[in-house]
Protein backbone atom coordinates (compact mmCIF):
# COMPACT_ATOMS: atom_id res chain seq x y z
CA UNK A 1 0.00 0.00 0.00
CA UNK A 2 1.20 3.65 -0.46
CA UNK A 3 0.22 6.44 0.86
CA UNK A 4 1.04 9.64 -1.61
CA UNK A 5 0.74 13.41 -1.10
CA UNK A 6 2.53 16.43 -1.68
CA UNK A 7 4.74 17.95 1.84
CA UNK A 8 3.07 18.30 4.73
CA UNK A 9 -0.07 16.44 3.57
CA UNK A 10 0.54 13.53 6.61
CA UNK A 11 1.87 10.71 5.12
CA UNK A 12 5.00 10.54 8.01
CA UNK A 13 1.67 11.84 10.81
CA UNK A 14 -0.33 9.25 9.38
CA UNK A 15 2.80 5.92 9.67
CA UNK A 16 3.99 7.34 13.50
CA UNK A 17 0.07 6.96 14.64
CA UNK A 18 0.51 3.56 13.64
CA UNK A 19 3.50 3.03 15.53
CA UNK A 20 2.49 5.53 18.36
CA UNK A 21 5.17 7.70 17.66
CA UNK A 22 2.41 10.36 17.83
CA UNK A 23 -0.68 10.36 19.97
CA UNK A 24 -4.52 10.94 18.32
CA UNK A 25 -5.97 13.79 19.23
CA UNK A 26 -9.32 12.17 18.85
CA UNK A 27 -10.72 8.85 17.35
CA UNK A 28 -9.01 5.01 17.71
CA UNK A 29 -6.33 3.03 15.81
CA UNK A 30 -7.04 -0.29 15.43
CA UNK A 31 -4.45 -2.63 14.22
CA UNK A 32 -4.95 -6.14 13.33
CA UNK A 33 -8.09 -5.92 15.85
CA UNK A 34 -6.18 -4.53 18.26
CA UNK A 35 -6.91 -0.53 19.51
CA UNK A 36 -3.68 0.61 19.90
CA UNK A 37 -4.56 4.10 20.64
CA UNK A 38 -4.50 2.94 24.53
CA UNK A 39 -1.36 0.99 24.54
CA UNK A 40 0.29 1.76 27.78
CA UNK A 41 4.32 2.11 27.07
CA UNK A 42 4.85 -1.46 27.29
CA UNK A 43 2.44 -2.56 25.03
CA UNK A 44 3.58 0.31 22.34
CA UNK A 45 7.35 -1.56 22.62
CA UNK A 46 5.63 -5.01 22.22
CA UNK A 47 3.81 -3.53 19.09
CA UNK A 48 6.65 -1.73 17.38
CA UNK A 49 8.56 -5.28 18.07
CA UNK A 50 5.99 -6.59 15.99
CA UNK A 51 6.44 -4.19 13.37
CA UNK A 52 9.37 -3.15 10.75
CA UNK A 53 10.12 0.73 10.66
CA UNK A 54 12.05 2.12 7.27
CA UNK A 55 12.90 5.76 7.17
CA UNK A 56 14.59 8.19 4.83
CA UNK A 57 17.26 9.40 7.40
CA UNK A 58 18.42 5.68 7.87
CA UNK A 59 20.09 5.63 11.38
CA UNK A 60 22.28 2.94 13.13
CA UNK A 61 24.18 2.76 16.29
CA UNK A 62 27.91 3.65 15.10
CA UNK A 63 29.83 1.78 17.74
CA UNK A 64 28.28 -1.51 16.43
CA UNK A 65 28.87 -3.58 13.39
CA UNK A 66 26.39 -4.43 10.94
CA UNK A 67 24.84 -7.72 12.20
CA UNK A 68 25.05 -6.09 15.66
CA UNK A 69 22.46 -3.50 14.35
CA UNK A 70 20.22 -6.37 12.76
CA UNK A 71 20.29 -8.52 15.51
CA UNK A 72 19.80 -5.80 17.74
CA UNK A 73 15.73 -5.97 17.24
CA UNK A 74 15.89 -9.94 17.83
CA UNK A 75 17.65 -9.33 20.90
CA UNK A 76 15.41 -6.23 22.13
CA UNK A 77 12.01 -8.66 21.34
CA UNK A 78 13.66 -11.39 23.70
CA UNK A 79 14.97 -13.87 21.09
CA UNK A 80 17.93 -15.68 22.08
CA UNK A 81 21.23 -13.99 21.38
CA UNK A 82 22.58 -16.78 18.92
CA UNK A 83 18.97 -17.29 17.37
CA UNK A 84 19.04 -13.15 16.57
CA UNK A 85 22.24 -13.52 15.04
CA UNK A 86 21.66 -16.55 12.94
CA UNK A 87 18.40 -14.62 11.71
CA UNK A 88 20.51 -11.49 11.13
CA UNK A 89 22.81 -13.06 9.20
CA UNK A 90 20.03 -14.92 7.31
CA UNK A 91 18.62 -11.78 6.30
CA UNK A 92 21.66 -10.13 4.73
CA UNK A 93 22.80 -12.82 2.81
CA UNK A 94 19.19 -12.40 1.72
CA UNK A 95 19.84 -9.11 0.94
CA UNK A 96 23.15 -9.38 -0.91
CA UNK A 97 25.00 -8.04 2.52
CA UNK A 98 26.30 -11.78 4.32
CA UNK A 99 30.12 -10.39 3.22
CA UNK A 100 29.15 -6.89 5.10
CA UNK A 101 28.03 -8.30 8.28
CA UNK A 102 31.30 -6.91 10.36
CA UNK A 103 31.72 -3.66 8.99
CA UNK A 104 30.67 -0.44 10.37
CA UNK A 105 27.42 0.26 8.98
CA UNK A 106 28.53 4.08 7.83
CA UNK A 107 31.24 2.64 6.05
CA UNK A 108 28.49 0.69 3.77
CA UNK A 109 27.06 3.10 0.43
CA UNK A 110 23.28 4.25 0.67
CA UNK A 111 21.51 1.38 -1.00
CA UNK A 112 23.45 -0.90 1.09
CA UNK A 113 22.65 1.42 4.59
CA UNK A 114 18.91 1.26 3.44
CA UNK A 115 18.77 -2.65 2.98
CA UNK A 116 20.36 -3.08 6.51
CA UNK A 117 17.38 -1.20 7.62
CA UNK A 118 15.14 -3.10 5.94
CA UNK A 119 16.75 -6.02 7.18
CA UNK A 120 16.64 -4.75 10.54
CA UNK A 121 13.34 -4.14 10.11
CA UNK A 122 12.52 -7.66 8.78
CA UNK A 123 14.24 -9.49 11.96
CA UNK A 124 10.78 -10.23 14.00
CA UNK A 125 9.29 -11.45 11.36
CA UNK A 126 6.90 -8.40 11.68
CA UNK A 127 2.79 -8.31 10.55
CA UNK A 128 3.44 -4.67 9.19
CA UNK A 129 6.49 -2.84 7.66
CA UNK A 130 6.12 0.77 7.71
CA UNK A 131 8.28 3.05 5.19
CA UNK A 132 8.98 6.79 4.97
CA UNK A 133 10.14 7.70 1.69
CA UNK A 134 12.70 4.49 1.67
CA UNK A 135 13.81 5.41 -1.83
CA UNK A 136 13.89 9.22 -1.04
CA UNK A 137 17.77 9.60 -1.31
CA UNK A 138 18.70 6.88 -3.78
CA UNK A 139 18.72 6.73 -7.60
CA UNK A 140 16.40 5.14 -10.06
CA UNK A 141 18.71 2.15 -9.97
CA UNK A 142 18.78 1.78 -6.70
CA UNK A 143 15.08 2.95 -5.98
CA UNK A 144 13.62 0.15 -8.39
CA UNK A 145 15.93 -2.61 -6.27
CA UNK A 146 14.79 -1.75 -2.77
CA UNK A 147 11.35 -2.01 -4.36
CA UNK A 148 11.96 -5.45 -5.55
CA UNK A 149 12.70 -6.35 -2.25
CA UNK A 150 9.55 -4.81 -0.90
CA UNK A 151 7.95 -6.85 -3.56
CA UNK A 152 9.15 -10.26 -1.72
CA UNK A 153 8.71 -8.48 2.13
CA UNK A 154 4.64 -8.64 0.53
CA UNK A 155 4.78 -11.99 -1.16
CA UNK A 156 5.82 -13.05 2.66
CA UNK A 157 2.76 -11.88 3.76
CA UNK A 158 3.89 -9.12 5.57
CA UNK A 159 1.64 -6.08 4.89
CA UNK A 160 3.34 -3.20 3.39
CA UNK A 161 2.95 0.70 4.06
CA UNK A 162 4.74 2.84 2.07
CA UNK A 163 4.93 6.81 2.15
CA UNK A 164 5.93 8.41 -0.77
CA UNK A 165 5.81 11.58 -3.18
CA UNK A 166 6.79 9.54 -6.15
CA UNK A 167 4.07 8.75 -7.83
CA UNK A 168 5.24 7.06 -10.34
CA UNK A 169 6.46 4.26 -8.29
CA UNK A 170 3.23 4.33 -6.28
CA UNK A 171 1.42 3.74 -9.84
CA UNK A 172 3.77 1.17 -10.65
CA UNK A 173 4.04 -0.92 -7.39
CA UNK A 174 1.03 -0.07 -5.55
CA UNK A 175 -1.50 -2.76 -5.00
CA UNK A 176 -3.53 0.59 -3.16
CA UNK A 177 -3.02 3.56 -2.96
CA UNK A 178 -4.15 6.38 -0.97
CA UNK A 179 -3.74 9.50 -1.01
CA UNK A 180 -3.62 12.51 1.40
CA UNK A 181 -4.25 16.36 1.27
CA UNK A 182 -4.13 18.76 4.68
CA UNK A 183 -4.27 15.58 6.67
CA UNK A 184 -7.48 14.16 4.82
CA UNK A 185 -7.90 11.52 2.41
CA UNK A 186 -8.57 12.39 -0.72
CA UNK A 187 -8.92 9.36 -2.44
CA UNK A 188 -8.36 5.46 -2.30
CA UNK A 189 -7.17 3.19 -5.32
CA UNK A 190 -6.81 -0.47 -5.35
CA UNK A 191 -5.22 -2.43 -8.12
CA UNK A 192 -7.68 -4.95 -9.38
CA UNK A 193 -6.29 -7.59 -12.59
CA UNK A 194 -8.63 -5.93 -15.30
CA UNK A 195 -7.18 -2.22 -14.28
CA UNK A 196 -7.87 0.57 -11.85
CA UNK A 197 -11.05 1.16 -10.00
CA UNK B 1 30.00 20.01 46.50
CA UNK B 2 26.23 19.10 47.94
CA UNK B 3 27.53 15.89 49.47
CA UNK B 4 30.88 17.88 50.86
CA UNK B 5 28.67 20.13 52.54
CA UNK B 6 26.34 17.72 53.79
CA UNK B 7 29.59 15.57 54.96
CA UNK B 8 30.94 18.20 56.45
CA UNK B 9 27.51 18.72 58.67
CA UNK B 10 28.11 15.54 59.78
CA UNK B 11 31.05 15.33 60.76
CA UNK B 12 30.42 18.77 63.20
CA UNK B 13 27.11 16.59 64.38
CA UNK B 14 29.08 13.48 65.00
CA UNK B 15 31.65 14.95 67.32
CA UNK B 16 29.59 17.53 69.07
CA UNK B 17 27.22 14.64 70.10
CA UNK B 18 31.01 12.63 71.03
CA UNK B 19 31.19 16.05 73.73
CA UNK B 20 27.57 15.60 74.94
CA UNK B 21 28.01 11.85 75.91
CA UNK B 22 31.12 13.02 77.14
CA UNK B 23 29.55 15.98 79.32
CA UNK B 24 26.88 13.42 80.20
CA UNK B 25 29.13 10.89 81.17
CA UNK B 26 30.79 13.25 83.32
CA UNK B 27 27.40 15.04 84.39
CA UNK B 28 27.64 15.05 87.80
CA UNK B 29 25.89 17.72 90.57
CA UNK B 30 27.62 19.30 93.59
CA UNK B 31 25.56 19.38 96.58
CA UNK B 32 27.13 21.44 99.19
CA UNK B 33 25.90 20.52 102.70
CA UNK B 34 25.47 22.38 106.20
CA UNK B 35 28.50 22.25 108.40
CA UNK B 36 26.95 21.57 111.50
CA UNK B 37 26.22 17.90 110.47
CA UNK B 38 26.99 15.18 112.07
CA UNK B 39 28.47 11.85 110.37
CA UNK B 40 25.24 9.75 111.15
CA UNK B 41 23.13 12.74 109.60
CA UNK B 42 25.37 12.78 106.62
CA UNK B 43 25.47 8.78 105.92
CA UNK B 44 21.42 9.26 105.86
CA UNK B 45 21.12 12.04 103.50
CA UNK B 46 23.56 10.62 101.37
CA UNK B 47 21.93 6.72 101.47
CA UNK B 48 18.66 8.74 100.83
CA UNK B 49 19.92 10.72 97.53
CA UNK B 50 21.19 7.24 97.03
CA UNK B 51 17.65 6.06 96.82
CA UNK B 52 16.76 8.78 94.23
CA UNK B 53 15.63 6.81 90.46
CA UNK B 54 17.89 9.57 88.61
CA UNK B 55 20.96 9.04 90.95
CA UNK B 56 24.03 6.58 89.85
CA UNK B 57 25.90 6.96 92.97
CA UNK B 58 26.56 9.90 95.29
CA UNK B 59 30.67 10.22 96.43
CA UNK B 60 30.87 12.27 100.02
CA UNK B 61 33.65 15.17 100.01
CA UNK B 62 34.63 15.80 103.88
CA UNK B 63 35.69 19.15 104.25
CA UNK B 64 38.93 18.28 104.96
CA UNK B 65 39.12 16.89 101.31
CA UNK B 66 37.30 19.59 100.06
CA UNK B 67 40.34 21.61 101.03
CA UNK B 68 43.05 19.03 100.06
CA UNK B 69 41.23 19.12 96.77
CA UNK B 70 41.35 22.67 96.61
CA UNK B 71 44.69 23.78 97.03
CA UNK B 72 45.90 20.71 94.85
CA UNK B 73 43.54 22.87 92.22
CA UNK B 74 45.80 25.85 92.72
CA UNK B 75 48.48 24.26 92.80
CA UNK B 76 51.99 26.86 93.02
CA UNK B 77 49.18 29.41 94.02
CA UNK B 78 48.25 27.55 97.24
CA UNK B 79 49.82 29.70 99.31
CA UNK B 80 47.76 32.34 99.40
CA UNK B 81 45.40 29.97 101.53
CA UNK B 82 48.08 30.24 104.38
CA UNK B 83 46.32 31.48 107.41
CA UNK B 84 42.90 30.50 106.66
CA UNK B 85 41.48 27.61 108.66
CA UNK B 86 41.20 24.02 107.10
CA UNK B 87 37.55 23.80 107.92
CA UNK B 88 36.83 26.81 105.90
CA UNK B 89 34.96 24.62 102.36
CA UNK B 90 31.87 22.86 103.72
CA UNK B 91 31.23 19.12 103.03
CA UNK B 92 29.42 17.96 99.66
CA UNK B 93 28.03 15.27 97.93
CA UNK B 94 28.74 14.92 94.01
CA UNK B 95 26.22 13.23 92.79
CA UNK B 96 26.19 11.13 89.25
CA UNK B 97 23.05 10.90 87.50
CA UNK B 98 22.11 8.04 85.65
CA UNK B 99 22.60 8.22 81.72
CA UNK B 100 18.98 8.30 80.74
CA UNK B 101 18.30 11.13 82.92
CA UNK B 102 20.74 13.33 82.11
CA UNK B 103 18.57 15.66 79.77
CA UNK B 104 18.09 18.98 81.03
CA UNK B 105 14.73 19.37 82.22
CA UNK B 106 14.95 15.87 84.52
CA UNK B 107 18.80 17.04 86.12
CA UNK B 108 17.16 21.01 87.13
CA UNK B 109 14.22 18.63 88.51
CA UNK B 110 16.88 16.46 90.40
CA UNK B 111 18.64 19.87 91.97
CA UNK B 112 15.06 21.13 92.75
CA UNK B 113 14.57 18.25 94.99
CA UNK B 114 18.09 18.17 96.64
CA UNK B 115 17.37 21.88 97.17
CA UNK B 116 14.29 21.20 99.44
CA UNK B 117 16.44 19.06 101.65
CA UNK B 118 17.04 21.34 104.78
CA UNK B 119 20.87 19.66 105.38
CA UNK B 120 21.76 20.85 101.36
CA UNK B 121 22.87 24.66 101.43
CA UNK B 122 23.14 24.86 97.49
CA UNK B 123 23.29 22.67 94.46
CA UNK B 124 25.55 23.47 91.32
CA UNK B 125 25.55 21.73 88.15
CA UNK B 126 26.60 22.69 84.61
CA UNK B 127 23.06 23.48 83.04
CA UNK B 128 23.98 26.29 81.00
CA UNK B 129 26.88 24.25 79.34
CA UNK B 130 24.62 21.53 78.98
CA UNK B 131 21.58 23.48 77.61
CA UNK B 132 23.85 25.09 75.33
CA UNK B 133 25.35 21.85 73.66
CA UNK B 134 22.10 20.40 73.14
CA UNK B 135 20.70 23.15 71.30
CA UNK B 136 24.22 23.62 69.58
CA UNK B 137 23.52 19.75 68.66
CA UNK B 138 19.98 20.55 67.58
CA UNK B 139 20.66 23.60 65.31
CA UNK B 140 23.92 21.69 63.78
CA UNK B 141 21.04 18.53 62.88
CA UNK B 142 18.20 20.82 61.33
CA UNK B 143 20.73 22.59 59.52
CA UNK B 144 22.38 19.04 58.38
CA UNK B 145 19.07 18.18 56.75
CA UNK B 146 18.27 21.90 55.18
CA UNK B 147 20.87 22.50 53.53
CA UNK B 148 21.31 19.45 52.54
CA UNK B 149 18.00 19.16 51.44
CA UNK B 150 18.46 22.61 49.47
CA UNK B 151 21.54 21.56 48.29
CA UNK B 152 20.14 18.32 46.75
CA UNK B 153 17.60 20.24 45.19
CA UNK B 154 19.74 22.03 43.56
CA UNK B 155 22.33 19.35 42.22
CA UNK B 156 19.70 17.34 41.18
CA UNK B 157 19.03 20.30 38.71
CA UNK B 158 22.14 20.47 37.71
CA UNK B 159 22.47 16.79 37.32
CA UNK B 160 19.36 16.85 35.25
CA UNK B 161 21.22 19.27 33.04
CA UNK B 162 24.30 17.67 32.39
CA UNK B 163 22.93 14.24 31.70
CA UNK B 164 20.23 16.14 29.02
CA UNK B 165 23.75 17.29 27.17
CA UNK B 166 24.26 13.35 27.41
CA UNK B 167 21.36 11.95 26.36
CA UNK B 168 21.22 14.38 23.26
CA UNK B 169 24.03 13.93 22.20
CA UNK B 170 22.59 10.04 22.70
CA UNK B 171 19.21 11.00 20.40
CA UNK B 172 19.62 8.99 17.43
CA UNK B 173 20.76 5.87 19.85
CA UNK B 174 17.56 6.36 22.24
CA UNK B 175 15.28 6.88 18.76
CA UNK B 176 16.65 3.40 17.17
CA UNK B 177 15.86 1.49 20.69
CA UNK B 178 12.92 3.12 20.63
CA UNK B 179 12.24 1.99 16.51
CA UNK B 180 12.85 -1.57 17.23
CA UNK B 181 10.57 -1.96 20.38
CA UNK B 182 12.90 -1.60 22.61
CA UNK B 183 10.92 -1.32 26.49
CA UNK B 184 11.50 2.01 28.38
CA UNK B 185 13.18 0.60 30.90
CA UNK B 186 15.58 -1.05 28.58
CA UNK B 187 16.76 2.51 27.05
CA UNK B 188 16.93 4.18 30.55
CA UNK B 189 19.20 1.48 31.89
CA UNK B 190 22.25 2.46 30.91
CA UNK B 191 22.03 6.08 31.68
CA UNK B 192 20.90 5.16 35.46
CA UNK B 193 23.71 2.99 35.14
CA UNK B 194 25.92 6.00 34.41
CA UNK B 195 24.04 8.26 36.93
CA UNK B 196 24.71 5.80 39.89
CA UNK B 197 28.30 5.53 38.71
CA UNK B 198 28.72 9.22 38.54
CA UNK B 199 27.22 10.23 41.43
CA UNK B 200 29.23 7.62 43.43
CA UNK B 201 32.43 8.90 41.93
CA UNK B 202 31.24 12.44 43.00
CA UNK B 203 30.33 11.76 46.65
CA UNK B 204 33.50 9.40 47.10
CA UNK B 205 35.76 12.48 45.61
CA UNK B 206 33.33 14.51 48.51
CA UNK B 207 34.45 12.87 51.23
CA UNK B 208 38.24 12.42 49.99
CA UNK B 209 37.86 16.03 50.17
CA UNK B 210 36.55 16.50 53.18
CA UNK B 211 39.21 13.94 54.71
CA UNK B 212 41.68 16.20 53.43
CA UNK B 213 40.45 19.29 54.83
CA UNK B 214 39.53 17.24 58.13
CA UNK B 215 43.39 16.39 58.05
CA UNK B 216 44.62 19.53 57.63
CA UNK B 217 41.92 21.32 60.52
CA UNK B 218 42.89 18.82 62.89
CA UNK B 219 45.55 19.73 65.07
CA UNK B 220 43.86 23.36 65.51
CA UNK B 221 40.73 21.54 66.05
CA UNK B 222 42.28 18.93 68.28
CA UNK B 223 43.00 21.71 71.02
CA UNK B 224 39.62 23.20 71.97
CA UNK B 225 37.92 20.02 71.99
CA UNK B 226 40.86 18.27 73.78
CA UNK B 227 40.11 20.57 76.69
CA UNK B 228 36.39 18.91 77.28
CA UNK B 229 38.27 16.00 76.90
CA UNK B 230 36.60 14.63 73.71
CA UNK B 231 38.83 12.99 71.19
CA UNK B 232 37.55 14.75 67.41
CA UNK B 233 36.65 11.58 64.80
CA UNK B 234 35.91 11.63 61.81
CA UNK B 235 32.67 10.47 60.04
CA UNK B 236 31.93 6.08 61.00
CA UNK B 237 31.63 3.73 57.95
CA UNK B 238 27.90 3.80 58.20
CA UNK B 239 27.74 7.74 57.55
CA UNK B 240 30.55 7.25 54.66
CA UNK B 241 28.34 4.69 53.12
CA UNK B 242 25.29 6.66 53.56
CA UNK B 243 26.92 9.66 51.88
CA UNK B 244 27.97 7.81 49.06
CA UNK B 245 24.51 6.25 48.76
CA UNK B 246 23.35 10.04 48.40
CA UNK B 247 25.48 10.33 45.40
CA UNK B 248 24.08 7.29 43.79
CA UNK B 249 20.73 8.08 44.31
CA UNK B 250 21.68 11.58 43.42
CA UNK B 251 22.64 10.23 40.15
CA UNK B 252 20.31 8.33 39.87
CA UNK B 253 17.21 10.61 40.05
CA UNK B 254 18.82 13.27 38.04
CA UNK B 255 19.33 10.83 35.36
CA UNK B 256 15.43 9.13 35.28
CA UNK B 257 14.19 12.67 35.42
CA UNK B 258 15.72 13.86 32.27
CA UNK B 259 15.71 10.85 30.29
CA UNK B 260 11.73 10.82 31.22
CA UNK B 261 11.48 14.45 30.29
CA UNK B 262 13.68 14.03 27.24
CA UNK B 263 11.80 11.12 25.64
CA UNK B 264 8.33 13.04 26.46
CA UNK B 265 9.83 15.76 24.74
CA UNK B 266 11.23 14.47 22.06
CA UNK B 267 7.69 12.07 21.39
CA UNK B 268 5.93 15.31 20.81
Amino acid sequence: MFVTGASGAGKTTLLKLLFRDEEPSEGQIVIAGQNVTRLKRRGVARLRQRMGLVFQEIKFLPDMTTIDNVALAGLVAGVPRRESYRKALGLLRELGLEEKYDAGPLTLSGGEQQRVAIARALMNDPMLVLADEPTGNLDKELAEETMKIFLKIRQRGTTLMIASHNLALSQRYGTRIISLQHGCLIGDWERVKEGRR
Amino acid sequence: MALFVFGAFMVAEENLQSLFRKWGDQLQLNAYLDKALSPAQITLLQDRIQSFPEVERVHYISREQAWKDFRAALGPQSNVLEGLPEDVLPPSFEIFVKPFHRDSPLVEALASRLRKEKAVTAVEYPQESVDRLSLGILIVEWAKWAVGAILFVVTFFIVGSVVRLGIAARKDEIEIMQWVGASEELIQAPFVIEGIIQGIIGASLSLLCLWTLWLLLLDQLSIPFGLFGSPLQFIDWRDIALVVAMGGLLGASGSLFSLRRFMKTWRG
